[in-house]
């Protein structure tokens, strides 16, 4: 056995090595309050080797927390259903030890920040792992600092958590992991809550676990995170429908798209022109050039047409001028903003976190007023005007869905917004029949919203504001959570809302789904407007996102380096020309 | 958003051992109420004005200070008004009446400031350890140091659930209480709910992490206890006496007059 720096490039042949983690035959299904039976995994077989890192991606349902949830043990220790195959851990039976046993083999990180973090300051949120296992207190210190600073933290050992960003906050959660010195390192979509500027800091600690031969699983949210793993597992259904190299299963982008998982942009146009695959940018530009493809002037000038022709000229709805805020004890989060808005329009305003986006839209909806300047909804003063006024003109979905929903009933949730507008019921029905239709949900008016999806919940949340017809929607970021398909569903619904007249404000960090929804991309950065024009404009402005924590989408970046920028495949497909 | 009264600085308040800093508290508390003449509140909340600048909880104290003067002057006021004495002043006020009033004021005052004072120049993590080292058993103190980190984020998920409801026309200040109270499920649901869900990853997260691994475990955060310590906690055992003295078995510091 070879300590990891000396392995050769190459992966050795499984059979010569002994596997970290092995998953024989697994089955599991949770069995719910009621004493039903959900099945999660049906079968699944996986091996992990030593120093190997492995993604896992897959939609939504198809198994892959409960499959980090049975590698540590919590399945079945903690969590109840029905199991039936094996894990073992470095030839231990998860069986036989429990998560608390198995924390020194495998250590955990969860999505969700928040609650994987119970300590009041920094140190001891480290130590808490270390202090269970009895490590001495020196020794605890070293080890504290040590991690702490693999994750880039250290300074900021006497912070209270809640103080840290998201991205601060999940690195603190690995490096609580990384003290206890577990052999495998499991996360689960570790970077799915954060903002670009979180995600970077993940992937740069990844990248350096990586660098030090770590034996790591990682459940990615994005594709492209997946490039970097030495072996790519695709879940579907509770079974392993994948499993390779990410040059093998990452440029079959039609099978990642027929299992619901967002394909590379480089490896879905290679494919679209029948080129050779390419995972990232860079070698899918070079492809391109090498097989004589180039930008064709006139179809370009087409599609720039075509974004004019889309740009809409009605009426001024949104008017912001020169506002200011600043929540109380702290700087200004919103400071001379000046913003236009006309009926029809789609605008996106992306930024990374503390940047202002939510202030701002939280401003036209009368949720916060301006400290300076002043906000006009339709010409009138947003001073004066109650937040249930304002409702009628400018509706607001926030992100997540569990802040909102409490009916028993999907009807009666939607039905919530109309009957504060002190509507007739039977105007109600009509309103909610028309909303529930918009989303994609009638004949589900009975159902518990807290049995559905995130993503169905999601549209129960649109669906609810929807119904009170509101002229403007404000959605902030309408796709966090939600898988591949869910996100190109909801935003399907955005375009058609738009397109049937409604005027569209979305907040999102997904700058793919700006590419390929809205016309226009307002970029804030630090409380200012940095950047406003139409999405193709401000996209092309690399060097300006950059200074904004940003960076243009894939497909974007393609055809910056062929010459103009393109918002999708299928721009790219139309406009690019063999010579 | 900040809630919490601690104020991270190094002064000789915060070096001391927050079993000391438990037992001078205690201390004052009991002396607070051991006598209703003003003369010794008055006194205790010299002294604990003294502490306050000596452990630079001046930020601390002067964000509850509207609750302070609010409550000491309700209590003033109220006390001096409805309770009897014997030497008319003005009106319905007696001179006794008044000072039971000013004493009942300041001894809420010197209540709240010393118990701001303590929080101002303890983290919570040695008041847990404090506690832990006093005998408290550790699940007891783990789960309250965990109820203290996650006040911030419910705190915070509730304002999120308060606007979303608020957006979409629900309006908690109009109306009877019953209507009012009715209009309140929208925020208690969805808080319910998140919190059911943070408990329950809470729990997942709690075992990866080893937690009871093992039947002994260590402490990260050492308490020394040093010689102001010791003379802190002596100076503080002997005024607890000296109040259960004055308050069961004699009558000084009383107000002569006032009729209970």
């Amino acid at each position: 056995m070879f300590p990891p720096d000396l392995r050769a490039g190459a992966p050795a042949p499984p059979q010569e090595k002994t596997a970290a983690v092995t998953v024989q035959d697994l089955a599991f299904a949770y069995r719910t309050g009621d004493g039903a039976l959900v099945p999660a995994l049906r079968g699944v077989n996986l091996e992990i080797f030593p120093g190997e890192v492995v993604a896992v991606l897959g939609p939504s349902g198809a198994g892959k927390s409960t499959l980090c949830y049975c590698l540590n043990g919590l399945i079945p220790h903690v969590i109840r259903g029905e199991w039936s195959g094996e894990v073992r851990v470095f030839g231990r039976s998860t069986r036989a030890a429990r998560p608390a046993e198995l924390a020194v083999d495998v250590g955990m990180v969860f999505q969700d920040f928040e609650t994987q973090l119970f300590s009041t300051n920094v140190e001891l949120e480290v130590a808490f792992g270390l202090e269970n296992l009895a490590t001495p207190p020196a020794e605890m210190r070293r080890r504290v600092a040590e991690a702490l600073a693999l994750v880039g933290l250290a300074g900021l050992g006497r912070r209270e958590p809640a103080t840290l960003s998201g991205g601060q906050k999940q690195r603190l959660a690995i490096a609580a992991v990384l003290a206890m010195r577990p052999r495998v390192l499991v996360l689960d979509e570790p970077t799915t809550d954060l903002d670009p500027r979180g995600r970077e800091e993940i992937v740069q600690v990844l990248d350096r676990l990586r660098a030090q031969g770590r034996t790591m699983l990682v459940v990615e949210h994005e594709t492209e995170q997946a490039v970097s793993a030495d072996r790519v597992v695709v879940l579907e259904g509770g079974r392993v429908a994948a499993s390779g190299p990410p040059a093998e299963i990452l440029t079959d982008a039609d099978g990642l798209e027929a299992r619901g998982i967002q394909p590379l942009a480089s490896a879905a146009l290679l494919s679209r022109l029948g080129l050779p695959p390419a995972l990232t940018v860079e070698d899918a530009v070079r492809v391109l050039r090498e097989a004589g493809y180039r930008i064709d002037p006139d179809r370009y000038a087409a599609l720039v047409r075509s974004d004019r022709a889309r740009s809409a000229d009605g009426d001024e709805v949104v008017a912001v001028d020169d506002v200011t805020f600043a929540y109380p004890r702290s700087g200004p989060a919103v400071r001379g903003v000046r913003l236009r808005i006309r009926r029809g329009e789609c605008v996106a305003i992306v930024g990374h976190n503390g940047s202002g986006k939510t202030t701002l839209a939280k401003l036209l909806n009368g949720l916060l007023a301006p400290a300076a300047g002043d906000v006009r909804i339709r010409g009138r003063s947003t001073r004066g005007q109650s937040v249930l006024q304002l409702g009628r003109t400018v509706g607001y979905v926030f992100q997540n869905p569990d802040h909102q929903i409490f009916a028993e009933t999907v009807y009666d949730e939607v039905a919530f917004g109309p009957r504060n507008q002190g509507l007739a019921e039977r105007e109600v029905r009509a309103r909610v029949d028309e909303a529930l239709a918009a989303v994609g949900l009638s004949g589900r008016e009975g159902e518990d919203p807290f049995a559905m999806t995130r993503g169905e919940r999601q549209r129960v949340a649109v669906a609810s504001v929807l119904a009170t017809r509101p002229e403007v929607i404000i959605l902030d970021e309408p796709t966090t959570g939600l898988d591949y398909r869910e996100q190109r569903r909801m935003m399907d619904l955005v375009q058609r809302l738009n397109a049937a007249g409604h005027t569209i404000i979305m907040i999102t960090h997904a700058l793919w789904l700006v590419a390929a929804y809205a016309h226009r991309t307002v970029v804030m950065r630090d409380g200012a407007l940095w950047m406003d024009g139409p999405t193709r404009e401000v996209l092309a402005r690399e060097a300006e996102l950059t200074e904004a924590a940003l960076r243009p989408p894939p497909i974007v970046r393609i055809g910056l380096a062929l010459g103009a920028p393109l918002l999708s495949v299928d721009e790219a497909v139309a406009v690019l020309r063999r010579t | 958003m900040d809630i919490y009264l601690y104020v991270p600085a190094d002064t000789p308040v915060h070096r001391l051992d927050p079993r000391a800093k438990m037992a001078a508290l205690l201390a004052v508390l009991l002396l607070a109420v051991a006598a209703d003449h003003p003369l010794l509140p008055g006194a205790l909340l010299g002294a604990v004005v003294l502490v306050a600048h000596a452990g630079r909880a001046w930020g601390a104290l002067r964000r509850v200070r509207a609750l302070i003067l609010l409550i000491a002057s309700f209590s003033t006021l109220t006390w001096s008004v409805f309770a009897r004495g014997t030497t008319p002043l003005l009106g319905p006020v007696e001179v006794e009446a008044l000072l039971f009033g000013v004493g009942t004021g300041l001894k809420l005052a010197c209540t709240i400031a010393a118990s701001v004072v303590f929080l101002a120049t303890t983290s919570n993590e040695e008041i847990t350890v404090g506690l832990i080292r006093l005998g408290l058993p550790y699940p007891v103190a783990f789960a309250f140091s965990t109820a203290l980190r996650l006040v911030p984020t419910f705190v915070g998920a509730g304002a999120t659930i308060l606007e979303a409801q608020k957006s979409r026309g629900l309006d908690v200040e109009s109306g009877g209480l019953i209507q009012r109270m009715r209009r309140h499920l929208p925020l208690v649901v969805p808080i319910l709910a998140v919190a059911i869900r943070s408990t329950n990853q809470l729990a997942l997260a709690l075992e990866s992490r080893g937690f009871r691994a093992r039947p002994d475990r260590t402490y990260y955060l050492e308490l020394r206890f040093r010689a102001a310590d010791r003379v802190v906690t002596a100076v503080s055992l002997v005024l607890i006496v000296l109040a259960l003295y004055l308050r069961l078995f004699t009558r000084a510091l009383r107000i002569p007059g006032l009729l209970t």
